[in-house]
């Protein structure tokens, strides 16, 4: 399981440097990791602040790109027994790794779920606070490149979910689109029309097929946000 | 909204979202477990393309290094081998000759 925290560490770096990149300061960049904590939406967080998007627009691509752990709540809430004073708990350090590492354990209590996530969330957070020193030690993150991290970040964890012809129609469909639509719509529009027409996109392209894809423990480890 | 409140939304949704799954009882429809699954397929997207080209007209070389780090992405299934790839033939790329 070593790796799944080592996969962690160059994702928060990552996310701090771009951070301070679209202007963040170390306290700011530090308290999305301690108060979001949410790979994936605090990195779309940071490069639609650094596009000068507007708050709503960046709380509602929030929503949507967390809106999964929802299924993964009801995976876990089947399986472990949580009292009603556990569960808030549980659901605040609840993160796609630590549903992954529970759910491929035959350990189901509270005490092995929260120490999962919280060995994460403190592998995050040292990952952020590491990455945030870098980002203000780097002298010119604008002429090295350093904002080409962001794409790059998000085809690493776009690509591992692409496994079926619908998976790529959606994902090359969505690309097209959002491509077009961001030389027109400003800050985080383009990304939430997308994200909500690519996902009606392929909820209806698979609806021919008989049951909902399963949730399963080793791809919600892949997709690692 | 300042970055605080924007800070203090996505704390809210995230928490909701997280809490509602172990509180629910309840499963969501077929389709709409159908369009959970696509979401992060979507939005990844998304996020890529129109960020891909940037803005000071190297747009062919990270193209270029964006494909490549995709492959390794796709062989290795590392977030850090791909940022590797990708920033390594950037920068090499860049070098002028």
């Amino acid at each position: 399981m070593a790796p799944l925290w080592l996969g962690v560490v160059p994702f928060g770096v990552a996310y701090a440097v771009l951070a301070r990149d679209a202007g963040l300061s170390l306290l700011e960049t530090q308290a999305l990791s301690v108060l979001v904590f949410a790979g994936s939406a605090q990195l779309s967080a940071v490069g639609l602040f650094g596009a000068g998007a507007a708050g709503l627009e960046i709380v509602l691509t929030t929503l949507l790109l967390n809106v999964r752990h929802v299924l993964y709540g009801m995976a876990l809430g089947r399986t472990v027994r949580l009292t009603s004073r556990q569960r808030p708990v549980a659901a605040y350090f609840l993160t796609d790794e630590a549903f992954g590492v529970a759910a491929a354990s035959q350990r189901r209590t509270f005490a092995f779920l929260l120490g999962t996530e919280l060995s994460l969330f403190a592998t995050w957070n040292l990952a952020t606070l590491g990455g945030g020193l870098l980002g203000a030690a780097t002298p010119s993150p604008a002429e090295l490149g350093l904002d080409f991290v962001f794409p790059l970040a998000f085809i690493a964890l776009l690509v591992p979910l692409v496994r079926t012809r619908v998976e790529l129609a959606v994902a090359l469909a969505s690309g097209v689109v959002a491509y077009v639509l961001a030389r027109s719509l400003p800050g985080g529009l383009p990304i939430l029309l997308t994200g909500v027409g690519g996902s009606l996109l392929g909820a209806w392209l698979t609806r021919t097929t008989p049951a909902p894809p399963a949730i399963d423990p080793a791809s919600a480890i892949r997709e690692v946000a | 909204m300042s970055f605080w409140a924007t800070v203090a939304g996505m704390l809210v949704v995230t928490f909701g979202s997280r809490y509602a799954g172990l509180a629910l009882r309840a499963e969501p429809p077929p389709f709409w477990q159908r369009f959970l699954h696509f979401v992060p397929i979507a939005v990844f997207a998304a996020l890529v393309t129109p960020s891909l080209a940037g803005p000071s007209g190297e747009g062919e070389m990270r193209l270029a290094a964006a494909a490549l780090a995709a492959g390794a992405a796709w062989w290795t299934r590392q977030l850090w081998v791909a940022l590797a790839v990708g920033m390594g033939v950037f920068w090499l790329l860049r070098i002028p000759l």
